[in-house]
């Protein structure tokens, strides 16, 4: 049947090709079918001698056990039409219950060759499963119950109490996993400076949020003359407090232990001993904004717990673990830090409360709702700096000598572009490509002066505002997008001047999603010094050497013609014509041969990679969302969301898709 | 509840006279405010033997104990010029290179070492696969994150679990930058490991401090020291951590439990501190430095480099002088730091880019600069250290201070004949004042096996040492 298909197949598209229309679509329907037969292959080369000599004693002839008559599998084809009865073998042996014991077991070389063919199946259905030690061999863990990072903390600070951690109240900052973000609970570590730095934030903001609440708030209670009164008003504060911080519901038996810190008393510096001593030594403003710290300083806001669900399955399917549909509460955390980078609002616990955060008009809605909020400038923040790599660009140095003028408060506004645009397309719904093409660009005053656009600048009264951002049109600019940004710009220099080859690997890599090898050992690099007034070379004529030695010409090739198109920028991303005093040459000419000329011909090229562009945002995107490296089943999702975009040209519809994908809303827990 | 059995958080709240009386008996001697020449801070406090008997209290022997040893680990990135830097003759009476000629004064109490190696590091990548390992020696795992490791403990760690509750922190851990951050995807490792020298565990790495004051706050500042005048807020909350951390802990899956021990690892070594405090009632107000100190500190980072490492530096000088801890690990910067070095006279540009001298002689000038900028912070390090009078001796004779890279040439990124001074006496127990030259693929960890067994803690292997330094 299968092979009639190919056959089929093969003829259909042999008639197409001939008649000059083989539609990309049908071409990878033939791959696919291409690649199912070379599935089959091996099942005959490598997979049945095995079944044969280890498990047809058991599993063939007149006494067959459990059911499995491997001798229904002779060829191909009917090993590909078998449907999921190889991954239900592929899990028995991967637990190590079959072959059982005291039979002829199987060596480790053929574990392995059994389990990559039924891995490597084509076309399989992995929408809705996710990785773990039963669908995939050598199982390589999942997310975990990982700490909120230093951004994050910070966000859900400010949000929960009011107070802004300044930089030097803020944990040690972290490192990075999976596939190049901080959300990865396996490179989040927590060392005894982190609790100090907990205390102490966690006492700041707290004593901030008591303040201003005795302060300001309106309910009559507390300042009530009757201390019961009074107490319940505190008491109704943690509570609420706690849920929002903790992200869920507060167990009668926590609040009884936060209630404690009430009253605690500086003088006596004891706990009450009971429910009326506590009452009459209510410590109001002090005593509450204690009970906050505690709140804040628990693992319970620290940490993103995601416990395996006890009620659903019983107390036995925890202790063997398995896949599980995230609670609406553990959802809700997901997909504020997703979009927030921070925790959820009461509306959003609200819908998890009513158990309704998970319908898939709901998400939408929600989605919504929050991309609009100023807070999913955090998809800029800190999914895009990520991203880019400009999350040290404030630390760049731009040599004072060669640029007297520069001001290293600007590194700041640079930064501001690239998180005002980057969560712009996902906030607006704007196409992804207006990351590198696009006809505006988002300066602010002192911005637009360092493009050198004063004038357009100056004409909008809304620019005296040295706060203000908006948009200016890019005719003429050779701006518009973000790497022609200031930010990247300065990123892809060293001190003193630009480089062609940072910037050409930076394109390949953030942008294309390309990897570019780092210079073979005992290779010499090729001289990359700047051009002095007065020598003989430039910069370009120096580069082209790159390529005359064939080693250093595959990777250069691709790298340095790319980054010519940006040599009319200098090291702080400001437009020039010449350079020691002879004009820029910004002519690139790619491995393909195609030759295109500065800021603009680039773009076009790009525009014209566009497809590996988007695939990579969308990849990283996921595995920011996700925490953790990618697998096979995560490529389901990245389909989805670049068929998506492909036909709504919106960038929002990626974050959907994640929020809607099976992985997202799962979670696997290993047994114990 | 609180736990009765934890501890009684009001109890020393009357020790506040005996370290004012201290403090009173300090200033009227003129040992308060002792000046460390150009430092912008003030020390308050020498060495003073009677608090180190004190800290040893619990010896057997109550006959008069020579001042405790301190150890820093202090790392610089990008590797050196080694032409320029390993000196031509070997024993007590070499010359110093051009590179080393900073210690040409403290020359009797600096070791050079040459000819150690990192076999651990030949393979993997050009520079996380020797920042991560630096104090471990063992091989990096090669991971974009999970299951980093770095091999094993690091040797300053390694120090500090031994000497654990003989001083308020058990280790320090400074840097000048945050962790770097992504992964290199090219390579396949984490960028993490390139920011982290000091390793609780091969799984592990510890939390550098790059903001001079918090770490001021941490050595001096009496809330994180002994958790009172607070009435002992922080000691109950830190219970209450405590007991919520082990109740996620339970409800937690199997993975997910490692990082609730780390988390719980944590809040113990932040009360273990409180409990020092109150086992050693009368010393804190005594050993608080004066407050011009706090002050000259700025709020955040410092923005001049120099101003940074020189701050870094004389907090160690105020930890040891203090005794508040016995180990710290420092790194200049992290690897791969591209640090603009143009404040040099002479040097123009990035750190990195000019470690990739490619034999050009114009940048190996500069790279070579470089070099000596930091040998000369390690100079004035160590003067600050021997301008310390403890009993007969100094600070800088209790002490044994590792500086140096990861790699020699920041060109070639080799892991062998790797650049190492070693600054002190480690309190009589090592013979400075030589250049000792190592053949044959000597382990690095050979001299951290060495420096462990000179001052007592007597083991057999650390990382992969084959063997201690004989002639040290």
């Amino acid at each position: 049947m299968q092979a009639d298909f190919w056959s089929i197949c093969k003829s259909h598209c042999w008639i197409l090709a001939a008649a000059g229309c083989c539609l990309s679509a049908t071409r990878a329907y033939c791959q696919d079918e291409e690649l199912l037969r070379k599935w089959g292959k091996t099942y005959e080369e490598k997979v049945l001698p095995i079944l044969q000599s280890k498990c047809y004693s058991c599993h063939s002839g007149e006494k067959i056990e459990g059911e499995l008559d491997l001798t229904k599998f002779p060829d191909a084809t009917s090993a590909i039409a078998a449907a999921d009865a190889w991954e239900r073998l592929a899990k028995r042996v991967r637990l190590n219950e079959m072959p059982p014991q005291g039979s002829p077991g199987l060596s480790d070389p053929e574990k392995g060759t059994l389990h990559r063919w039924v891995d490597s199946r084509p076309g399989a259905d992995l929408c809705n499963q996710i990785a773990s030690e039963e669908t995939q061999a050598w199982y390589q863990g999942a997310v975990m119950s990982r700490r909120l990072t230093r951004f994050e903390f910070r966000r859900a600070i400010e949000d929960l109490t009011g107070y802004l951690l300044p930089e030097d109240q803020t944990p040690p900052s972290d490192g990075a996993g999976g596939i190049g973000f901080d959300t990865v609970g396996d490179a989040l570590f927590t060392s005894p400076i982190h609790i100090e730095a907990y205390l102490d934030a966690a006492e700041k903001s707290a004593e901030h949020f008591a303040r201003e609440l005795y302060r300001s708030n309106a309910d009559p209670r507390k300042d009530s003359t009757v201390p019961a009164e009074q107490y319940a008003f505190a008491k109704d504060t943690i509570k609420s407090f706690a849920k929002r911080a903790w992200r869920r519901p507060i167990e009668p038996i926590q609040l009884e232990r936060l209630e404690r810190f009430l009253s605690f008393d500086e003088t006596h510096g004891s706990q009450p001993n009971s429910q009326e001593e506590s009452i009459t030594r209510i410590g109001q403003e002090q005593g509450l904004s204690l009970a906050i710290q505690a709140i804040l300083a628990s693992p319970n806001f620290l940490f993103v717990v995601e416990e395996p669900s006890t009620d659903s399955h019983g107390p036995s399917e925890k202790e063997r673990g398995g896949v599980q549909r995230l609670s609406q509460h553990q959802f809700a955390t997901r997909f504020a830090l997703l979009i927030w980078s921070s925790i959820p609002d009461d509306e959003l616990l609200d819908l998890a409360d009513q158990g309704r955060l998970m319908e898939p008009e709901v998400i939408r809605d929600q989605l919504q709702r929050m991309l609009a909020d100023p807070r999913a400038l955090a998809l800029g923040e800190n999914f895009g700096l990520q991203w880019l790599g400009l999350t040290d660009l404030i630390r760049q140095q731009p040599d004072a000598e060669v640029f007297p003028e520069f001001n290293k408060d600007r590194l700041r506004d640079f930064q501001e572009e690239v998180v005002r645009t980057v969560s712009g397309v996902f906030r607006e719904a704007r196409p992804l490509t207006e990351l590198l093409v696009s006809d505006r660009i988002l300066v602010n005053r002192s911005l637009a002066a360092h493009y050198g656009l004063n004038e357009q600048a100056l004409a909008a009264p809304e620019f005296q505002n040295a706060d203000h951002w908006g948009w200016l049109p890019t005719v003429q600019t050779h701006r518009g997008g973000i790497i022609t940004s200031a930010a990247v710009l300065t990123r892809t220099s060293y001190p003193r001047r630009s480089s062609p080859v940072l910037r050409g690997r930076w394109i390949l890599e953030e942008i294309l999603g390309a990897k570019v090898p780092p210079p073979p050992p005992g290779v010499p690099a090729l001289e990359d010094v700047p051009s002095e007034p007065g020598s003989e070379l430039t910069l370009k004529e120096r580069l082209s050497r790159h390529r005359t030695d064939a080693q250093c010409a595959s990777c250069h090739d691709r790298m340095d013609p790319l980054g010519f198109g940006l040599e009319n920028f200098n090291a702080i991303g400001q437009w020039r014509s010449e350079e020691f005093g002879k004009p820029i040459d910004a002519q690139g000419v790619l491995p393909s041969g195609d030759t295109f000329s500065g800021a603009e011909g680039l773009k076009e090229v790009l525009l014209k990679r566009r497809d590996e562009f988007e695939k990579h945002a969308i990849r990283k995107l996921v595995g920011f969302a996700f925490g953790r490296d990618l697998n096979k089943f995560d490529q389901c999702v990245q389909d989805r969301a670049l068929q998506r975009l492909r036909s709504e040209n919106r960038a929002d519809v990626i974050l959907e898709e994640i929020l809607l994908s099976y992985p997202f809303q799962h979670r696997y827990y290993p047994g114990k | 509840m609180h736990n009765p059995n934890s501890r009684t958080v009001t109890s020393h709240l009357g020790s506040q006279s005996a370290g004012q009386s201290r403090r009173t008996f300090l200033r009227s001697t003129g040992l308060l405010g002792t000046g460390l020449a150009g430092s912008g801070l003030s020390l308050a406090l020498p060495f003073l033997e009677s608090l180190c008997n004190e800290s040893r209290a619990s010896g057997a022997s109550n006959t008069k104990s020579k001042p405790p040893v301190r150890t820093a680990f202090i790392y610089f990135p990008n590797g050196v010029w080694e032409n320029d830097w390993v000196p031509q003759e070997e024993g007590k009476g070499y010359a110093l290179s051009p590179s080393l000629s900073p210690i040409e004064p403290l020359r009797d109490s600096v070791t050079v070492l040459s000819g150690l190696d990192k076999k651990n590091s030949h393979g993997g990548d050009g520079h996380y696969a020797k920042t991560a390992n630096f104090l471990t020696g063992m091989p990096v795992v090669k991971t974009t994150g999970r299951d980093v490791s770095s091999g094993g403990i690091s040797i300053d760690q390694f120090f500090a679990q031994n000497w654990r509750g003989q001083t308020p922190l058990s280790s320090l851990e400074l840097g000048t930058e945050p962790v770097i951050s992504g992964i290199d995807s090219n390579v396949g490792y984490t960028r993490l490991y390139g920011s982290h020298i000091s390793w609780q565990s091969a799984q592990r790495p510890v939390a550098k401090e790059i903001n001079p004051r918090v770490v001021y706050e941490r050595l001096f500042g009496k809330k994180n020291s002994t958790g009172e005048g607070q009435g002992g807020k922080r000691a109950l909350l830190l219970d209450y951590i405590m007991e919520d951390a082990k109740d996620v802990r339970r409800r937690l899956g199997r993975d997910d439990q490692f990082k609730m021990d780390e988390f719980l690892d944590s809040v113990r070594a932040v009360e273990e501190r409180i409990e020092y405090a109150a086992a050693h009632p009368d010393r804190d107000e005594s050993f608080r430095p004066d407050s011009e100190v706090a002050q000259s500190l700025p709020k955040g980072v410092p923005s001049d480099f120099r101003d940074h490492i020189r701050l870094m530096l004389d907090l160690m000088v105020l930890a040891f002088q203090s005794d508040s801890t016995r180990v710290c690990s420092l790194m200049f910067a992290n690897d791969v730091s591209g640090r603009n070095f143009s404040f040099i006279d002479g040097v123009k540009g990035g750190h990195h880019e000019l470690s990739h001298h490619e034999n050009n002689a114009e940048k190996i000038a500069q790279y070579q600069k470089i070099n000596r900028w930091h040998v000369e912070q390690f100079a004035n390090f160590l003067t600050k250290l021997r301008s310390i009078q403890e009993g007969d001796s100094n600070l800088l004779d209790n002490s044994m201070i590792v500086f140096g890279s990861s790699m020699s040439d920041g060109n070639r990124h080799d892991p062998d004949n790797l650049p190492i001074l070693l600054g002190g006496k480690g309190g009589g127990s090592i013979q400075s004042g030589q250049h000792i030259r190592l053949q044959g693929e000597v382990p690095l960890c050979n001299l951290y096996l060495t420096l462990l067994n000179r001052v007592g803690i007597t083991t057999d292997s650390f990382g992969d040492s084959n063997g201690q330094i004989e002639s040290l």
